[in-house]
């Protein structure tokens, strides 16, 4: 037998069986673009069509617009002003990343403009995160193999391949870190005064042929901190469920492996405790990755305000 | 034998990027630990100081980690 009858041969053989690789991609990727959730028309050459990541961006950005403003709109009609129960909690994390982050970077002078931009990071950035560690997927696809039976392409089997993580895909976070990037061009020319802006990004007075060198690390390092912002929320987001699903596959990798259940309730009792640990770190992560992309932006306006060189 | 390079230098790369990394935020711990223990009062402003550097050591970490991985599904070299 060729190498190549072989190899066909263990194709169709593994056409049926379990493909870790591929549970994990489809998992953790957008939906496909061919079949998407909710078909919109094309506008100026843009497709919008909703897939599983863009239901998740409005599903959370929905859900952070109607329980703040109800939350604060409840609080203001009240004869008292005194917060109590969802209210207090809001405010601690208003005062939080005013006081902690934005005042320490930004500087007393400018707080009251930039609190309100990276506050609006901070929870949506947290909520998108948080949304991805809720299996309310997993669920729904749970009912879908065993109640519903949809068809191939419905709109539950797009969206039951895991809960999502809008924050894991790199064009939102890409979106997330542009508004930064403008953020801090604005900061500057509100501070100094655009052309005042530009000219700040190098210290004055210095031998000619060192701006040959300065200028373009200068405006190298523009554009890669917002890129080092996009990557590191999406690859933290991404990594957390690789790792999760990786340590679940072993599971039925073993099974197969072996040819005997037994094998994969043996990995299981190992692999479980193990996934629920790493879930419990994946929560410390989701908030760490909102303080961390807030905090750099907060750093960066900072910086374009207070030039010191 | 393209494929073959790509999966022997891509995980050493992987490992490497995690000792860098792990070398960085180690010795940024023991640095606070130390400030911390012998200035306890200014835990506060240590932990704020270390935050910034020790960000942006992940963020260099993960760029690295991502374009290893870049490598690894798109890197088609060509002349091997």
């Amino acid at each position: 037998m060729s190498i190549q009858e072989h190899v066909q041969e263990h194709a169709t053989e593994a056409a049926g069986k379990f493909n870790a690789g591929q549970v994990i991609i489809e998992h953790v990727s957008n939906s496909s673009h061919d079949h998407p959730l909710i078909k919109l028309p094309t506008l100026f050459g843009i497709d919008f069509s909703v897939t599983k990541h863009v239901l998740m961006l409005w599903l959370v950005a929905a859900l952070v617009f109607v329980v703040v403003t109800w939350a604060v709109r409840r609080y203001l009609r009240q004869p008292r002003p005194i917060p109590a129960g969802f209210m207090n909690g809001l405010e601690f994390v208003v005062e939080f990343v005013r006081d902690s982050i934005v005042q320490p970077n930004v500087g007393r002078k400018w707080v009251n403009t930039w609190t309100p931009l990276v506050l609006t990071f901070f929870v949506f950035i947290l909520c998108a995160n948080a949304i991805g560690l809720i299996p309310i997927f997993e669920l729904l696809g749970l009912l879908d193999r065993w109640v519903f039976h949809t068809g191939e392409h419905s709109f539950l089997k797009q969206v039951m391949h895991g809960g999502s993580t809008a924050t894991a895909n790199f064009n939102v976070t890409a979106a997330l870190a542009t508004i930064t990037f403008g953020a801090i061009i604005v900061a500057g020319s509100l501070a100094h005064g655009f052309v005042k802006h530009w000219k700040n990004m190098a210290p004055q007075g210095l031998p000619a042929f060192v701006y040959f060198i300065l200028i373009p690390i200068e405006i190298m390092g523009m554009f890669v901190r917002p890129f080092a912002l996009t990557m590191r929320l999406a690859a933290n987001m991404t990594g957390g469920h690789i790792a999760i699903l990786s340590i679940l596959s072993l599971v039925f990798l073993f099974a197969e492996m072996f040819g005997r259940a037994l094998a994969g309730i043996g990995v299981g009792v190992v692999a479980v405790p193990l996934v629920v640990g790493i879930s419990a770190l994946e929560i410390l992560v989701v908030l760490i990755q909102a303080y961390v992309f807030t905090l750099l932006s907060a750093v960066f306006i900072g910086m374009a305000i207070h030039v010191h060189h | 034998m393209t494929g073959l390079i790509q999966f022997f230098a891509i995980p050493l790369g992987l490992g490497m990027i995690v000792i860098g990394a792990g070398i960085g935020i180690g010795r940024l711990a023991a640095a606070a630990a130390e400030g911390i223990a012998r200035q306890p009062s200014a835990a506060t402003q240590i932990t704020g100081a270390v935050n910034l550097p020790l960000f942006l050591l992940e963020g260099v970490a993960i760029l690295a980690e991502v374009f290893a991985l870049l490598v690894l599904f798109l890197g088609k070299p060509q002349g091997f």
